[in-house]
């Protein structure tokens, strides 16, 4: 991306490259993806933080993990960043909250507190219908007491997940859903998409859509 | 002694027995300015120098309470209590402190309040419109002590007296049936001749005590202000209940919430004027046959927000399914709490941009439709037992900060994202880490011993699995996620 789109420039004899592209009315192509304006968080895998623009998951943004079976730690890539942001805020004013709706299973609440996670800001919903979890989840996103909400589904329409991400635009929030793999084709507003599948020994992990960054696999097995 | 005018007899004769609280009572009755000398005993020992005037021609001594009588002659007896309750909420548009007088009377103090209504004619005025509002006939006075008001309102005299100095004068001409003493006495005093409290005041001190009662003589102290009485402020009842009917029937659940909303309107008036708030609150449909539906609410913290309660029951509504079409609905609150301190930072909301919802409101948010049990909240148990070493919290401490149990974390051994409520059997499977011996709850009939072990499914899943010690079999437990 080397473009560069000048709107109103006098040539002058003495100016270089460097001057035209200080002035301001110079609008560079490139500055768009290469600085998000908002914070990210990081993975705690550096392979997968070199992956993502500004080198972490982006805050305010829906997450889409494609995974069929659990246990490839889908999860994990998930929990540095919800320490992270809920530590962030301490002192200053009270911790974030996370809510996770409708997980798989029962979340174990000394690995949780072993990792970090501050189990007295953790929620857990447990909604009796897809229709139900969704609705928690853009209330959660949307709320602005949410760092992140996590979202375990079987299926749903891009309609909803529309929804999801203008949720977590407005609250703030981290907002990251688990789904089968057979949504893959699927077209998809969120801001980052990847799939999870067992690998050769360890997992694999394929990143679908990036916003502002390059899909393609990555390698967990580098620290 | 005897010669004296009604008032000079009422300063030398009524000095109540009990100097302390004469004292007392004209401290009380005095100008903050003017030094508080108490009113010389009969038996002052000589070498203390006598006050220079007599107190009662000291510069206009303003009383410091000024009370507002309003007796409602026409009031049923039996209905009074409960129409008085209402007329006490009516009443505390204008003071703070308002006392029932029973059976058919209320006593306001407005000494604080005349200035902020502008003048005393003015807010006695606005008082008296209240009642006429309302509808009700009432007559009612001004006087500085509590009973001079309660008998000149009875007296039907719309007095306005703030000078203690006039009191006395005043009173002299009311009839001695507004005293609402008991007949019997009423009926002596009738026979001595003595129709109104002018030609009481007259008798002897000593006398009339002896011969009516000395409670008698002490309301007469009472009414010139020279003792107080203390009142029992009126404390609104502590539960907000409305109902409101309908005049058709409704069958939409959607109409319920319109109608629903004047209902939370005044139920968040009620307890904002209260400085409280509540916790639960019950909506009751009734039916034309059926029993009435209840909808019991709770929220997730104390409060007074309308927008919270509304959200709440809104949502609650929409869940509902009605059996019968709704004649008229009542709302029922909780009892009344203080509310915490940090709902009353104005500023509270503005810390973040873009926030819309407090913590609390989001979990009754999302309580109110998935039900209680849905919303919980885990925590870590001192166990060494895996499936007991967590639990589920259904009281989240939602404002309060969280504390964390340093102790409590193994930091070396691997525990799952996921538990499985129940171990899974499983073939013998690939081992990667362990074993970490686990071995306890023999006490209580669920002992365990097993030797767990970070295991590989196939191709980058990870388990949590254990050998039982005595069966030598094997089964899952969780799941690295």
């Amino acid at each position: 991306m080397s473009c560069v789109v000048v709107k109103t420039w006098m040539p002058r004899e003495e100016s270089s490259l460097a001057a035209i592209l200080a002035d301001a009315r110079v609008w560079k192509l490139k500055d768009a993806s290469a600085a998000p304006a908002r914070p990210v968080w990081s993975t705690g895998l550096s392979s997968l933080d070199a992956r993502l623009p500004g080198g972490g998951w982006p805050t305010a943004s829906l997450i889409e993990v494609l995974v069929d079976e659990t246990g490839l730690g889908e999860v994990q890539l998930f929990l540095p960043a919800l320490v992270a942001c809920q530590r962030s805020t301490q002192g200053s004013r009270e911790a974030p909250w996370l809510v996770w709706i409708a997980p798989p299973h029962e979340p174990y609440a000394p690995a949780l507190a072993q990792q970090g996670i501050e189990l007295g800001r953790l929620l857990v919903v447990r909604p009796n219908t897809a229709t139900e979890a969704l609705w928690a989840a853009e209330q959660a996103l949307s709320s602005g007491v949410c760092a992140a909400v996590l979202l375990w589904l079987k299926g749903t329409d891009d309609r909803w997940l529309r929804r999801l991400k203008l949720a977590a635009e407005a609250g703030g929030s981290l907002g990251v859903l688990f789904r089968p793999e057979r949504h893959r084709f699927e077209s998809s507003p969120a801001n980052l998409r990847m799939v999870m599948s067992r690998g050769e020994h360890e997992a694999r992990l394929d990143l679908l859509k990036v916003q502002g960054g390059r899909p393609g696999p990555v390698d967990l097995g580098a620290p | 002694m005897k010669s004296r005018t009604a008032d000079l007899f009422a300063a030398a004769e009524y000095r109540p027995a009990e100097s302390a609280l004469s004292a007392v009572g004209r401290a009380g009755a005095l100008p903050a300015s003017i030094p508080v000398v108490p009113p010389a005993p009969l038996s002052r020992a000589p070498h203390i120098p006598a006050p220079q005037t007599p107190p009662h021609t000291r510069s206009r001594p303003h009383s410091r309470q000024l009370w507002y009588a309003a007796v409602f002659p026409e009031m049923a007896r039996e209905a009074s209590a409960a129409l008085l309750q209402q007329l006490c909420l009516h009443a505390q548009t204008f003071t703070s402190f308002v006392s029932i007088e029973p059976p058919n009377a209320l006593l306001l103090e407005i000494k604080g309040s005349v200035r902020l209504f502008g003048s005393l004619p003015r807010l006695h005025a606005d008082i008296d419109a209240c009642w006429r509002q309302l509808a009700l006939p009432a007559q009612s006075a001004t006087a500085p002590s509590t009973l001079a008001a309660l008998w000149l309102a009875r007296a039907g005299d719309p007095l306005q007296i703030e000078d203690i100095e006039a009191l006395p004068g005043h009173l002299a001409k009311v009839p001695l049936a507004c005293t609402a003493w008991d007949d019997e006495l009423l009926q002596t005093l009738r026979a001595m001749g003595v129709t109104r409290l002018g030609e009481l005041m007259r008798l002897p001190r000593a006398g009339l005590a002896r011969r009516l009662h000395p409670a008698r003589v002490q309301d007469l102290d009472i009414a010139l202000a020279r003792q107080s009485a203390p009142r029992r402020a009126f404390v609104p009842r502590e539960r907000f209940r409305e109902r409101c009917d309908f005049d058709t029937e409704i069958e939409h659940v959607a109409y319920l919430e319109k109608a629903l909303e004047p209902l939370i309107e005044r139920c968040a008036q009620f307890l904002l004027k209260r400085q409280a708030g509540v916790q639960a609150l019950q909506l009751r449909l009734r039916h034309r046959t059926a029993p009435p539906t209840r909808v019991p609410l709770g929220l997730a913290s104390i409060t007074s927000e309308r927008r919270r309660l509304s959200d709440v029951l809104c949502q609650k509504l929409t869940r509902l399914e009605l059996k019968a079409p709704v004649r008229g609905m009542e709302l029922i609150s909780g009892p009344l709490r203080g509310l915490p301190a940090s709902s009353l930072d104005a500023f509270a909301g503005l810390t973040r941009a873009g926030s819309r919802d407090s913590a609390p409101q989001l979990v009754e948010r999302l309580r109110a439709r998935l039900g209680e049990e849905a919303v919980y909240g885990v925590c870590l148990n001192p166990e060494h037992r895996p499936e007991a070493a967590w639990r589920r919290v259904h009281d989240l401490r939602l404002t309060a900060a969280p504390k964390v149990e340093e102790g409590m974390i193994d930091q070396d051994m691997p525990r799952p994202v996921w538990l499985l409520n129940e171990p899974l059997p499983l073939p013998e499977p690939e081992i990667l880490q362990g074993p970490e011996r686990i071995e306890s709850g023999w006490w209580d009939g669920k002992g365990v011993a097993r030797d767990y072990y970070v295991a590989s499914k196939s191709h980058g899943i990870r388990l949590w699995v254990f050998q039982e010690r005595h069966s030598k079999r094997w089964f899952v437990h969780g799941v690295f996620a």
